[in-house]
């Protein structure tokens, strides 16, 4: 199987260690993933903001960077779902299907793909799980607070079975964190209003280690618990997985 | 013109963190009200389903529906009028007022007579319009229009409440008690009820076979005003029909789960017929709908049934408040149906959310609410609508990521600027939105690429 | 020059979609116990009583509610008579309204009361309290089943009525007792 790492562009700059993370996972998962140096991003930012027609030179460089792949592999659910929900906007060429089908979120990929439904390891952490709404609406990959009471989910499932852990249970399972990409700067107060709800229904609950699987909400989220000096770890569920010792 | 943005109403509101938490968990009760009647009906997504079918194949055939309804409502005895906008709409409402010699109007809710400005319309008039829905009447009273289609008064704290009804209804000082406070609106509202000359009410829904008119209320107010009054007018969207009698027996179990939690609403009732000896109207209103509906991205947002879960649901409406959206319908529906009145006024509201998604996934009638507000900012871009700095500023990253080398220079520039520019500058929150409440990420020694590089080049 | 209606009704034709299929809505079934209309019906501030046959109604009523003083129905002989063309004056002091329901649906304690059977289309809403009348076979499960047995269609006007009136338009404090009837019971025969 020839697999490539999308870095989303904030993830390569800031956040090299979960890049580093999700690739030495992988290879552990016994896959050695290829890095193409052409990539830039997923154009998301600029559609966000209205600017899809601006971003389209972008959508096909990524096609390009990532047609011969069978997959591509992204610590992102957020850049997972613009591929293949606005890639649309491209002529559907075999390329660009192959690509739309092909970009997918680490953990699904982990789960679904090559169909590991439990990591062996200890973590004896009190860990709070980060929904992202475009990995758990988008692409579905946990069960969602509008349809069912039911809290289940594949990084859920990952993470409940390792030694030692304890998830904590929020009383908003599901509510959006207030990244949302520019929303953070042209919406900043609700924005930093959203967040701080978040991380005081971690705080109130006992997360020690805030995780998810998308290192977007967890850049803001990290931003406010440094900002209030909070006791609260934030890191990529790519960074407990491989730092797992089994 | 320049109008206030969205976001500059919003970060007033949430000046108050007490209020806005009270704001938010107030609201997120309803939601979880929702939730709660949601989980008890087995069949609740295939009811979304159907309703969403029902009300796509009425769009898909409306102007034969509204003529099928036309012509029932009129064997039925209802004279009916129609009024492609606002202005003929409350023209036709005071014609009937006027035929009738009368001054004294109860009117029960209706977000189309608030999209259409009757009240202030009719009082300029000198006819005296009484809103009573208790929350409409306590912001009539307080000249303030509603927050929240479903709980108009949402924003008022029990105390506003009291000191409103101290002032125009001479009750106790400093009393705060809902109940008391209800009783005392029960009395006066009596009074205009058994007064009313003319009977205004809002249409839930409207069916095409039958020519009825369907009025959902907990309260009972439109029933009352509607019963006493010799004369019953009904404003509804054109929007509002659905064919059958029986596919009330879908949308009567959506639409009070979704808003409050509740099995159903106090009063489902079918106005029909006229009592004889007295007048029901019935007015149709365009109002910008046919325009809607001509715009394939967005027409969906005609199926709405004004229930409200989008609101509750909001994270970004519970901490804002209904009046930052600054249009008759607030939250995630009301952000794709203004721009379609208004692109230049309303043309923040699209971006007045995070695409989570929520709404969509509450929405009984399944518009794909958060789709929407993505395409409608592409819409708002295209007509130049954004604030120029932000526009040059996304073009220029458009060109920079769609070329690798301009991208991998930036990028380092980026990250060593932050270890390089000094505190004071980066976390300066004039000039940089993020830093108003988060620290700007610790910039590592290396990028993920310089990484990678350094390992031993897997063979490819 | 064009009328609004032609207007409107032209320009829905130029811009409505292709034709999607009307669903047909199947029906779900469920429970239409009176154990289950009790409950929901107790959830959202009604009671249910039962009546052991209609002949008792009469004592029930003056047991149930013995400070009742104007008393409307069309059941037995009432204190207050009321019918259409009953005055508005004479409608606000009624205390009590005994009415007959034509079906219940047990999924929202609702019940179905048309205008045959109100003697005066406000009555339901304008009297301080109500009490409605129910055969316990005339249960249904839900909506659809309700909506496919009305006897007369939607008739000339006719409700579905939940409980007593009740708002929580302050602050989300439920309050019963808005503008309709203060409190409701439906009793079961």
């Amino acid at each position: 199987m020839k697999v490539a790492l999308f870095v989303p562009c904030y993830v390569d700059q800031f956040y090299p260690q979960v890049g580093i993370a999700t690739y030495q996972l992988l290879g552990k998962l016994g896959l050695q993933a290829a890095f193409p140096a052409a990539q830039t991003c997923c154009g998301q930012p600029l559609a966000n903001s209205g600017c899809e027609r601006e971003a389209l030179p972008i959508y096909r460089h990524f096609v390009d960077t990532f047609h011969t792949y069978d997959y591509t592999v992204v610590p992102s659910g957020s850049c997972v779902y613009h591929v293949q929900k606005h890639f649309d906007k491209l002529e559907q060429t075999p390329a660009v299907q192959h690509v739309r089908a092909t970009t997918i979120d680490l953990i699904d990929f982990i789960t679904n793909i090559l169909e590991i439904k439990e990591l062996p390891g200890t973590y004896p952490h009190k860990v709070g799980l980060h929904l992202s709404c475009h990995g758990q609406r988008g692409l579905h990959q946990a069960n969602e607070s509008e349809m069912t009471p039911v809290r289940d989910g594949q990084l859920r499932r990952l993470l409940a079975g390792l030694d030692g852990i304890e998830l904590t249970e929020l009383d908003r399972n599901d509510e959006c964190c207030g990244f949302g990409g520019t929303f953070c700067v042209s919406e900043a107060a609700i924005s930093g209003r959203m967040g701080h709800d978040r991380v005081q229904d971690h705080l109130r609950n006992g997360t020690q280690v805030l995780t998810g699987g998308d290192m977007s909400c967890l850049m803001h989220l990290q931003g406010i618990v440094r900002r209030q000096k909070l006791p609260m770890r934030v890191l990529h569920a790519a960074e407990i997985l491989n730092g797992l010792t089994p | 013109m320049s109008y206030l943005t969205h976001a500059s109403r919003a970060e007033a509101f949430t000046l108050d963190h007490e209020r806005t938490s009270w704001h938010d968990e107030t609201l997120w009760f309803v939601r979880q009200k929702r939730d709660k009647a949601v989980y008890a009906v087995p069949e609740f997504q295939e009811l979304r389903n159907l309703a969403s079918a029902i009300k796509d194949h009425t769009l898909s055939r409306l102007d034969e529906y509204l003529a099928q309804f036309e012509a029932a409502a009129q064997a039925n005895g209802v004279r009916v009028h129609w009024a492609a906008n606002a202005a003929e709409h409350n023209a036709i409402v005071l014609d009937i007022i006027r035929a009738r010699g009368a001054t004294r109007v109860v009117k029960s809710k209706s977000m189309l007579t608030e999209e259409c400005h009757l009240n202030p319309y009719l009082i300029k008039e000198g006819i005296e319009v009484i809103d009573t829905d208790l929350g409409e009447r306590i912001i009539q009273m307080r000249d303030e229009p509603p927050s929240h289609i479903v709980l108009p008064a949402i924003h008022l704290k029990k105390e506003d409440v009291g000191a409103t009804f101290f002032k125009h209804l001479g009750t106790a000082e400093g009393l705060t008690d809902p109940q008391q406070l209800t009783e005392a609106a029960r009395q006066h509202l009596r009074a205009k009820f058994l007064a009313g000359e003319v009977a205004l009410t809002g249409v839930n829904f409207a069916i095409a076979e039958t020519g009825s008119v369907v009025v959902c209320t907990n309260e009972g107010n439109a029933d009352l005003g509607a019963s006493l009054a010799p004369v019953h007018v009904a404003s509804m969207g054109i929007e509002k029909l659905v064919p059958r009698l029986s596919d009330l027996g879908v949308f009567t179990r959506l639409l009070a789960r979704s808003a409050t939690g509740q099995p159903v609403t106090t009063y489902t009732s079918h106005y029909t017929k006229p009592v004889e000896g007295r007048e029901m109207h019935i007015i149709i209103v365009d109002n910008g709908r046919t325009q809607q509906l001509g715009r394939p991205d967005f027409r969906a947002s005609l199926k709405c049934i004004r229930c409200g879960a989008c609101m509750n649901t909001c994270p970004v409406y519970r901490r804002s408040g209904g009046h930052s959206y600054d249009f008759t319908v607030p939250g995630p529906i009301g952000s794709i149906l203004s721009p379609n009145i208004d692109l230049k006024k309303h043309s923040t509201l699209p971006f007045a959310s995070t695409l989570c998604g929520s709404c969509t996934d509450v929405c009984p009638v399944k518009i794909d609410i958060h789709v929407q507000l993505y395409k409608w900012r592409q819409i708002v871009s295209e007509a130049n609508h954004l604030p120029t700095a932000k526009k040059l500023g996304l073009k220029f990253m458009g060109r920079l990521l769609a070329s690798p080398t301009a991208f991998k220079v930036s990028g380092m520039l980026g990250r060593k600027g932050l270890r390089l520019l000094p505190y004071g500058l980066t976390h300066n929150k004039t000039v940089n939105a993020w830093a108003i409440a988060r620290e700007l990420p610790e910039p590592p020694k290396q990028s993920f690429r310089e990484w990678y590089a350094q390992q031993a080049q897997p063979a490819t | 020059m064009s009328t609004a209606r032609d207007r409107i009704l032209a320009a829905a034709r130029a811009n409505k979609p292709a034709e999607t299929p009307l669903p047909t809505v199947p029906d779900f079934w469920g429970d239409n116990s009176l154990e289950r209309f009790s409950t929901v019906l107790a959830s959202i501030g009604g009671e249910v009583a039962q009546l052991a046959s209609l002949s008792d109604l009469e004592t029930t009523v003056h047991k149930l509610w013995p400070e009742a003083k104007l008393i409307a129905s069309s059941l037995f002989t009432p204190t207050l008579r009321i019918d259409q063309h009953t005055p508005t004056d004479v409608l606000a002091d009624v205390d009590l309204a005994v009415l007959p329901v034509e079906l219940g649906v047990a999924e929202n304690g609702a019940v179905w009361l048309p205008e045959a059977n109100m003697l005066h289309r406000a009555l339901p809403t304008v009297t301080q309290h109500l009490a409605l009348v129910l055969d316990e076979r005339c249960l249904v499960a839900t909506m659809h089943q309700a909506y496919a047995r009305l006897p007369d269609g939607p008739g000339g006007y006719g409700m579905f009525v939940a409980g007593p009136s009740k708002t929580a338009d302050i602050e989300q404090s439920l309050v019963i007792g808005a503008h309709g009837a203060r409190s409701l019971v439906v009793l079961v025969y």
